[in-house]
């Protein structure tokens, strides 16, 4: 231990100090470290355009101190032109065609990573008696939004929200709301139908909200939007925005929102809007997609100063995953080496359950672990089948890797066709290292038998489980992501481990006669 | 539940002083002892004898080496006539490749011309088609994992009475860890039927701790499970001695100072006349050896260095 202990101590002191650094003078935090969930948002539309004209509108979110979307796409039928543009405060995508066929697609799709916001209002504020002109056009009354209509008078007196502070009236009115009964209501609800319903889904609450704090002076806006959840849907939502002392104040009487907005709520038009606008008899449907993943908080990007390779790699363009990926390699190779070296467990190579598993971490376990046995059983099979020729090492070798290609994708073509996506999406980036492994697998079959060959298989299994579940725990990345030096203390431990000479935990029961007779004597 | 975890620690702390493992085979035998770029002196068959030989340690005798494929035919032509030799890639481990003849089994005629035949262990016949072959896979490498090798061909050995009545088919070894140039450690391996007359332990071979001073066999085991008789021949495993003990330490050292590796496992075998002869040294010997003699490595060690002659 002496020889390494100075380059030991350096190495577990330096990245300590960083963290210390970190933590006390950059002021990291555990929110900023955290990753965050980003959402992918594709929306499908298709349509019947019997070979006629046909227009498409929807809306594209903005990016702003809630929300930030990247990596928009949109899809179309040839037939179709595609124009973004702005409309008043929102932004528009609209596709227009000509000879239409039935049955054309249409498709737009981004990514959005969004930060709760909440904002106090401070008791005091007065309802202001002014507005400019562009704010005051949010007191005007529409044909959904009767500001002037006598029962929405009366309900503004009847909860007191006619006078008191800014702060009091918008909290009356908020009660008011959001105590109507909900109900899912397909379609539009105006203000007065709500009221007098005493139910209404989020428009009609909505609507009554803006109403409401309209007739008493509140400039106000609807909201529309989606609530970002996995999975595949066709409701959108509608809150509402009041203007607060110079800013937008979002409210959703609806879930229960005060003055705040959710990370997991997009905006995507302000103002009385449909989602959707298109040309009439089409036969227009749509659904609304939504996967989730976790990626490093925007702030970490940003706030590291020293070593920063989140920016770098946002720079680069390079996907963050693989940043992660190759962060986490060096922790899955430690626990690889715990494994083998104290737990005394047979796997094939060093490395290759923690590929395995930094694999399975981007397609999930299960069918990371079945492809990966699929690979092994093909590739023994045409090892045996070349057996025969006798070839050389390194033909044979490069033999196999075509073989863990074709069967690769081979797999993903028939999970395809019986509609099995995780499996058909299954990682390639290990392929070399699946080659390698199935020979191994192969010479240990033959060498060793088949009871040592399936020992080893089946601890390099264990192995891949244990990197997973280290690999791909939030703990850890947040560590890594916020802290790239632990990367030092990872070959710190390393040198321990390297020079630890400790009897591995199985060998207790290699020699456990050994011992007993030892122990007795 | 602390008390349990107290205790199992104990346990472990216990069996790592008392058993050698390979993690500490590695960092203290190997390491420190064997150089990596000496591993090829003794992992070569042939480059092995030859430094055996510049000591003048016995060894089996050297009948002719196949240098490549072109060399397959000429040495193929000097077997014609031969009998009771082994065939060996210069580079193989775990007995791979082996291939040991007896007698010939053909006519009276003794031209080169006749198809050749010997007779093989456990029955067979092997054809001079056949023994083209296995030389030619041998120079081709297949049995190691280099690109090209070389055959050796060696006169077989036999072993002495006291090993034949043991166990009449194969060879019985003694596989003798030197440290420096002490032996410290030595256990004799006997084949059994199901080890298909290969001596290693892991094929099936019964393993006798030999003491390392007296050469009396003094206990045995087959796979973990203790016993005292061959359990197909039925004769006594412990309770002897090994014949000529005392040259069989002789040669082992001699073997070992002819190389420069420090930490080995010599593999030898006693023939007819008493004479220890080197089969081949290991650069990695394993720690089974531990298991056969109920004694770890440093043990051991410790026992050796009381007895050796200051």
């Amino acid at each position: 231990m002496r020889s390494g202990s100075g380059l030991l101590a350096l190495l577990i002191a330096f990245p300590l100090f960083l963290i210390t650094y970190k933590v006390g003078a950059l002021n990291y935090r555990l929110e900023d470290i955290l990753p965050r969930k980003q959402y992918r948002v594709a929306v499908d539309m298709s349509l019947d355009g019997n070979l006629g004209r046909v227009a498409v509108t929807t809306f594209l979110p903005q990016s702003d101190e809630h929300q930030q979307i990247t990596e928009e796409e949109h899809i179309a039928d040839p037939s179709f032109r595609f124009l973004s543009e702005t409309e008043g405060l929102n932004r528009v995508a609209r596709w227009t065609g000509s000879a239409v066929p039935d049955g054309a697609k249409l498709s737009l799709s981004y990514s959005v990573l969004a930060t709760p916001i909440a904002y106090d209002i401070d008791p005091g504020l007065d309802v202001p008696d002014g507005y400019s002109q562009s704010i005051a056009a949010y007191l005007k009354p529409t044909d959904n939004i009767q500001v002037d209509h006598s029962d929405v008078r009366a309900t503004l007196r009847e909860v007191g929200a006619d006078n008191g502070t800014l702060r009091q009236r918008l909290q009356r009115i908020y009660q008011r709301t959001s105590a109507l009964r909900s109900r899912a209501f397909k379609g539009t609800t105006d203000a007065v139908t709500a009221l007098r319903l005493g139910e209404a889904s989020c428009n009609g609450k909505s609507r009554l909200f803006v109403a409401m704090a309209r007739a008493t002076g509140i400039p106000s806006r609807l909201v529309g939007g989606l609530i970002l959840e996995e999975g595949q849907k066709r409701t959108s939502h509608q809150w509402v925005e009041a203007y607060v002392g110079g800013h937008w104040v979002p409210f959703d009487p609806t879930n229960d929102h005060f003055a705040r907005l959710p990370a997991n709520y997009l905006v995507l038009y302000r103002n009385d809007q449909a989602l959707f606008s298109h040309t009439a008899d089409v036969n227009f449907d749509y659904t609304l997609a939504t996967s989730g993943k976790l990626v490093p908080s925007p702030r970490i990007r940003t706030a590291l100063s020293v070593f920063n390779v989140w920016g770098l790699f946002e720079r680069l363009k390079l996907p963050f995953s693989l940043l992660r990926t190759v962060l986490m390699l060096p922790v899955g190779a430690l626990v690889v080496v715990l494994f083998r070296n104290v737990v005394g467990m047979p796997t094939f190579g060093t490395f290759l359950p923690a590929l395995i598993a930094a694999a399975a971490g981007e397609t999930g376990l299960f069918w990371g672990l079945v492809s990966i046995v699929v690979v092994i059983l093909a590739t023994v099979v045409a090892r045996q089948a070349i057996e025969s020729l006798r070839l050389l090492h390194s033909p044979t070798l490069a033999i196999l890797l075509a073989v863990v290609v074709l069967t690769m994708l081979s797999t993903s073509l028939l999970a395809d066709l019986v509609g099995l996506e995780s499996l058909a999406r299954v990682s390639y980036f290990p392929i070399a290292v699946m080659a390698i492994a199935s020979e191994r697998f192969y010479l240990s079959l033959v060498e060793q038998g088949r009871t040592s060959a399936f020992k080893q298989l089946g601890g390099t299994l264990l192995v891949v489980l244990a990197c997973y579940a280290v690999m791909n725990s939030l703990a850890m990345q947040a560590l890594l992501g916020a802290f790239p030096e632990v990367l030092l203390l990872v070959i710190a431990a390393n040198i321990y481990l390297g020079k630890w000479i400790g009897v591995r935990i199985m060998e207790l029961w290699r020699f456990r006669s050994l011992l007993q007779q030892r122990a007795m004597a | 539940m602390f008390t349990r975890l107290k205790e199992l620690f104990e346990r472990y702390r216990y069996a790592s002083q008392h058993v050698v493992g390979m993690n500490r085979r590695n960092a203290k035998y190997i390491y420190p002892n064997n150089a990596r770029r000496d591993y090829p002196l003794v992992d070569d068959k042939i480059l092995c004898k030859e430094q055996l030989a510049q000591r003048g340690v016995p060894t089996a005798e050297t009948l002719n080496i196949c240098h490549g494929l072109f060399d397959v035919e000429r040495t193929l032509h000097s077997l014609a006539l031969e009998s009771n030799f082994v065939i060996k890639p210069a580079n193989g481990s775990g007995g791979k490749g082996i291939l040991v003849l007896g007698e010939r089994a053909v006519g009276s005629d003794d031209t080169a011309q006749t198809e050749a035949k010997w007779l093989a262990p456990a029955g067979k016949v092997v054809t001079a088609g056949q023994l083209r072959s296995q030389l030619g896979n041998i120079v081709f490498g297949a049995f190691g994992r280099k690109l090209a090798d070389r055959a050796l061909i060696e006169r077989k050995l036999v072993p002495h009475e006291y090993f034949r009545s043991l166990w009449p088919d194969g060879v019985c070894d003694l596989r003798i860890i030197v440290l420096g140039e002490t032996p410290i450690m030595a256990m004799l391996r006997v084949p059994t039927r199901g080890s298909g007359g290969k001596a290693n332990l892991h094929q099936g071979g019964i393993g006798v701790a030999v003491n390392i001073a007296t050469g009396r066999t003094e206990r045995a085991s087959l796979k973990g499970q203790s016993l005292r008789f061959h359990p197909e021949s039925g004769v006594e495993l412990v309770g002897g001695t090994i014949p000529g003990w005392q040259r069989v330490l002789v040669v082992a050292r001699l073997a070992a100072s002819s190389v420069p590796l420090d930490y080995l496992g010599v593999d030898l075998v006693i023939d007819e006349d008493g004479e220890p002869k080197v089969l081949e040294l290991n650069a990695r010997p394993g720690l089974e050896i531990q298991n056969v003699n109920g004694l770890s490595l440093e043990a051991a060690q410790s026992l050796a260095r009381a007895l050796e002659p200051v």
